[in-house]
Parts: structure tokens; C-alpha cells; sequence
């Protein structure tokens, strides 16, 4: 170490520091996608290949039994895809923000890291659910683009797909922070992915329409956080907007805010003890 | 009780940490001056590594004052913690990424920019003779290696704190005292050093002062050498398995603990004499050191 030629002095001289929030997100941001794309195969292929299975299970093959059906004006093919879209978005985030989160709480102690430099915790969150933003906007237009070969036709309208990905997977993400806050072990997430994540996926209108049976059931539908994801989706593959597009709009952020706001606050709470 | 000295870098008045029933932190006092290196002594539990965490704002008080710098840790966590470095116990890296790539994430988070980040990481890694192994991943790292790497980690925000927390648990006499020197060259430009650590050499080698705890407490407090020469006669005599006990004089104190036995003195001539009348192998005569200090006053095992 004598024969080093750097000077301690100049180790030890003051560095430009930048701690305002845009750099802090980055930085947080720039971690995630770093590690995300160290096995970047291992991580994307079920991200890509599960809404391909569904998608080629239920629209092409239960599809093909009703070639002429319709749903809400959409050929099956293009309803089933819309759903998915969200759905990808859905599960690319809330695996992160689960069982990632929590490999980096318990076992990896990433946070503690973290927690030795300025960061708040809130930064360190809000970049997390923005990574998982970024995953959910990449998926959901994977899906917009391999559905595209098996001829489901987008309109100009779907180059927002990935802005509705980015919103669900941010939305997601932070359900998945505020359950993660919670788990003491790692096995208890089974509970929330079959019981919560599974159950969300297939009856929030991903592969059928939930609304028009029941009353009960249109009003629960409308609370779960992912249909309003779906219904834009939908609408964007429809070229057609309706007083139901604005308020699946105004759900879908006030849904964001509102688990942003607890997410933050349950992780702060986990995080800082 | 003394105010605080504005020039303090961290300053505690009765200063606690509660979980619940249990006192981790029960109620410390103590000033740390500018580039002051001090070490934080104390056996597991003590409450060393919980007074880090609430000067570094991973965690609030419950009882009592602090201030690092002048400010409130947790309301102020940002302004203080762009200037603190601090080493963890345990490996935090990221194992994905490989030895550069994780300090320069790191250094992103202290909010360096890419190109001084990078810049600043391939001399810290050449600083602590990393370079070598700035495309190993983490995992391929020895014990050494990963903590001159967490070390290194550290100070990319070229802090003006430094909290080491354990640094050298575990590691190898080489790393050790390449740990150590690489320390007291920091200390020499001028850092403000804070070590916790249950090693007394380790204590005895960098403190200007320790601060030793035990339960939560500060028990005892000043520089190495005093605190022995103050507490302690300066020469032991340890001998294990005696059977019967020679005759002692009157400049000799006598201790008995479990199957050792311990003879104290102001010089070493009498200590001497009954070394000599002592079985070879079972006796060591030497310097009285912070641990002999350590254990007196935390009575486990000599003051039943």
C-alpha cells in the first residue's frame, strides 16, 4: 500500500456532492437496473414467456372456438392482449417489490446500506417503485409487440401502453412494499400471490368481462387496483374513450398516490428500527 | 455536567435507546473533538452498534441529546450523512455486481456524479490494493478483501466522520494491521474516527480515547495507556492451574478466577522472582493492557 501512488490527501480532499432528489432516484433507480440486467435472462423469461402462455392458452385456444365473437367491440385475440398487458405489468412489479424487497431486507441488507449515506428512505423507495415502473413499462409493450405477431392489431392510441405499464407497475410496486413491510418470512408471501395476485390477475376483466351480472360484483371490480388498469389498456386498443376511461384515470392515480404515500411510510417504519 | 463544545463533532447527553423493556442505549454522556479517533469497547450487547446507528440516523432515540456536526441526526439525515462514511458489521455489497460496479453505485447514492464516481473508485480501490480485483465479483472476495472493499465503500463521499463498526472482526493479523495503518493515515488528514469494536488491541492501536460499555453504559472513559495506568498496577502475572499458591509479598496483589490465577505489580522485579518459582509453561508475565482494565471493571469471570 506504501508503494500506492495516491495520495491520501487526495483521498480525503471534499467531492462535489448532489443530494438533491432527482440525483438520489437515480442513483437508486441506476442500482436496481444494474443488478436486474446481471442476470437479466434469468430475470426477463418468465416476464415474457407467462403472458405469452396465457395469451396463447386462453386467446388463441379458447379463442379459436369463437372466431366471431366480440368482446366489448374487441376481437378476443386483441381483448385477451389488453388484459394481459396489464397483468404483465402487474406481476413483473409486485415479484420485485416481494420477494426482491425482501431478499434485500433480510438477507442482503441493502437498505442498511442505503440508510449509511444521505439518502431518506423515501428515496429510497420511490426509486425502487420507479425501477419497477420501468419493468412495468417494458413488459406491457413486450406484450403489445409479440401479440402483434400472433396478428393482434394495436392502434396509434397503444403508444401509451407504456404509460399505463409504467403507472400499474408503480401502483403495483408499492402494494407489493406495503405487504413486504409486514412479512416476517419469506414463505408468507405464497398467502398473498395465490390469495391476492392470482385471484386479481383472472377476475379483474383480463379474460372476460366481470361487469354486468351482478351489482356487487361491478362495484368490486371497480376497487381492485388493477382493473382500472385494464380499462385503459382497453381503451387504447379501442381508439375509444368514455366517461369510464376518465374515471378508470382518475382511480388509477389516486390509487398510485394513495399506496405511494403508505408504502413509504410502512417501509420507513420497517426500515428504521 | 459540561456543555457541549460547538466544535464537537458528536455530541450525546444522556443519550437512550429503549426497545420496549430492554435499554440498548441507557442513558450515555460523551463529547467526540475533531479529528478524534475513539473506540467504542464492549463485549456483545453492549449497545455499541445501536449508538452508531443513532448517530448515522438508521435509528431515533428515545432518551436524551444528540448532535453530530451541530445538527439533529434524523431531522438533518441528509446534511449529516453527506459527510459520514460508515463500514457495517456485515457484508451489505451488492453480490450481483462486481467490486468497481458496486462502489460506484454506492458513490451514485452518496450523490457523486459518473465521472468522479469512477474516478474516485479506481483510486480507493488502488488505495487499499483492490485493483486487481475490480471485475471480481463480490462473492469470489476473500474475508480481506470484502471488508477493505466496504472500507473503500466508505469513504467515496470523502467523509469528515468515519463510523467503523467492527471493522476487523473476524480477519486475518495481515489484514488487521492493514486496516489499521490504512486508519491511522485518515486519521493523520485530518478524519474524525468512531470504532466499535470488542477487540482491546484493536482499541489500543487507534483510539486517542476509548469509551468503554457495558449494558447500555459508558462505564469508563479516557486514552488507553491512562486508563491502565490509572486502574490497573502495570505488570500481570498470569499463571493457569496452579495447585498450591506460592508465598506473596507485600507489592503483589492476588486474583483468583475459575482455574487462573493473577498476580499484579507496580515494577517488575517482584513479579519476576515469582515467575521463576513458578512452573514453566503455565505462567506469563507482561504488560497490564486494556483488557486486563476491561475485565475488572465489567467483573465477568474475575469478580464473581
Amino acid at each position: 500500500m506504501s508503494a500506492s501512488p495516491v495520495q491520501p490527501a487526495e483521498l480525503c480532499a471534499p467531492v462535489r456532492l448532489r443530494t438533491g432528489l432527482a440525483w438520489s432516484l437515480f442513483g437508486v433507480w441506476y442500482r436496481h437496473v444494474r443488478v436486474y440486467c446481471k442476470t437479466f435472462l434469468a430475470n426477463a423469461t418468465p416476464a415474457v414467456l407467462e403472458p405469452l402462455f396465457f395469451f396463447t392458452a386462453v386467446a388463441l385456444g379458447l379463442g379459436s372456438y369463437m372466431p366471431q365473437a366480440r368482446f366489448e367491440g374487441l376481437p378476443y385475440a386483441t381483448y385477451v392482449a389488453s388484459g394481459v398487458l396489464a397483468g404483465s405489468a402487474m406481476f413483473t412489479a409486485v415479484f420485485e417489490t416481494t420477494y426482491g424487497t425482501f431478499v434485500r431486507l433480510a438477507y442482503q441488507h441493502s437498505y442498511d446500506a442505503m440508510l449509511g449515506t444521505h439518502l431518506r428512505t423515501s428515496e429510497m423507495f420511490t426509486g425502487e417503485m420507479l425501477f419497477c415502473a420501468s419493468k412495468g413499462a417494458v413488459f406491457s409493450t413486450i406484450v403489445v409487440l409479440v401479440t402483434f405477431c400472433f396478428g393482434v392489431r394495436p392502434t396509434a392510441w397503444c403508444v401509451l401502453v407504456p404509460v399505463v405499464g409504467a403507472v400499474t407497475g408503480y401502483l403495483w410496486a408499492a402494494i407489493g412494499l406495503i405487504v413486504t413491510s409486514y412479512v416476517k418470512m419469506i414463505n408468507n408471501f405464497s398467502f398473498f400471490t395465490t390469495g391476492v395476485i392470482t385471484p386479481v390477475f383472472f377476475f379483474s376483466g383480463t379474460f372476460f368481462p366481470v361487469r354486468g351480472h351482478y351489482v356487487v360484483l361491478d362495484v368490486i371490480s371497480m376497487l381492485v387496483p388493477l382493473t382500472p388498469s385494464i380499462e385503459l389498456s382497453r381503451a387504447l386498443f379501442k381508439a375509444e374513450f368514455t366517461p369510464m376511461t376518465l374515471l378508470s384515470l382518475v382511480l388509477l392515480l389516486a390509487y398510485t398516490a394513495a399506496f405511494h404515500l403508505l408504502a413509504l411510510r410502512r417501509m420507513t417504519m420497517r426500515v428504521l428500527r | 455536567m459540561p456543555q457541549p463544545l460547538p466544535q464537537s463533532v458528536v455530541s450525546a447527553r444522556g443519550l437512550g435507546k429503549h426497545f420496549g423493556a430492554v435499554k440498548a442505549v441507557d442513558g450515555v454522556d460523551f463529547e467526540i473533538a475533531p479529528n478524534e479517533c475513539v473506540g467504542f469497547l464492549g463485549p456483545n450487547g453492549a449497545g455499541k452498534t445501536t449508538l452508531m446507528r443513532m448517530i448515522y440516523s438508521a435509528i431515533e432515540k428515545t432518551a436524551g441529546e444528540l448532535s453530530v456536526f451541530g445538527l439533529t441526526p434524523m431531522r438533518d439525515r441528509k446534511r449529516i450523512n453527506a459527510h459520514v462514511g460508515v463500514v457495517f458489521q456485515e457484508n451489505n455489497l451488492d453480490n450481483e455486481l462486481d467490486a468497481a460496479e458496486c462502489l460506484l453505485v454506492h458513490g451514485l447514492y452518496c450523490g457523486l456524479d459518473f465521472r468522479t464516481g469512477r474516478r474516485r473508485v479506481a483510486e480507493l480501490l488502488e488505495w487499499l490494493a483492490l485493483s486487481a480485483k475490480a471485475k471480481s465479483t463480490i462473492r469470489a472476495l476473500s474475508g480481506g478483501m470484502v471488508r477493505r472493499l466496504m472500507i473503500a465503500r466508505a469513504l467515496l463521499n470523502s467523509p469528515k466522520l468515519l463510523i467503523l463498526d467492527e471493522p476487523t472482526t473476524g480477519l486475518d493479523p495481515q489484514v488487521r494491521h492493514t486496516i489499521w495503518a490504512a486508519m491511522r493515515e485518515l486519521k493523520r488528514q485530518g478524519m474524525t474516527i468512531l470504532l466499535t469494536t470488542h477487540y482491546m488491541e484493536e482499541a489500543q492501536q487507534l483510539s486517542d480515547r476509548v469509551l468503554v460499555m457495558d449494558r447500555g453504559r459508558i462505564i469508563l472513559s479516557g486514552p488507553p495507556n491512562e486508563l491502565i495506568e490509572q486502574h490497573l498496577e502495570r505488570y500481570v502475572l498470569q499463571a493457569s492451574g496452579l495447585t498450591d499458591l506460592p508465598p506473596i509479598d507485600g507489592e503483589i496483589r492476588h486474583e483468583h478466577a475459575g482455574d487462573a490465577d493473577y498476580f499484579y505489580a507496580r515494577t517488575e522485579p517482584p513479579l519476576q522472582a515469582l515467575y521463576d518459582r513458578l512452573p514453566a509453561q503455565s505462567a506469563v508475565l507482561r504488560h497490564a493492557n486494556l483488557e486486563d482494565v476491561f475485565l475488572k471493571f465489567t467483573g465477568r469471570g474475575l469478580h464473581e
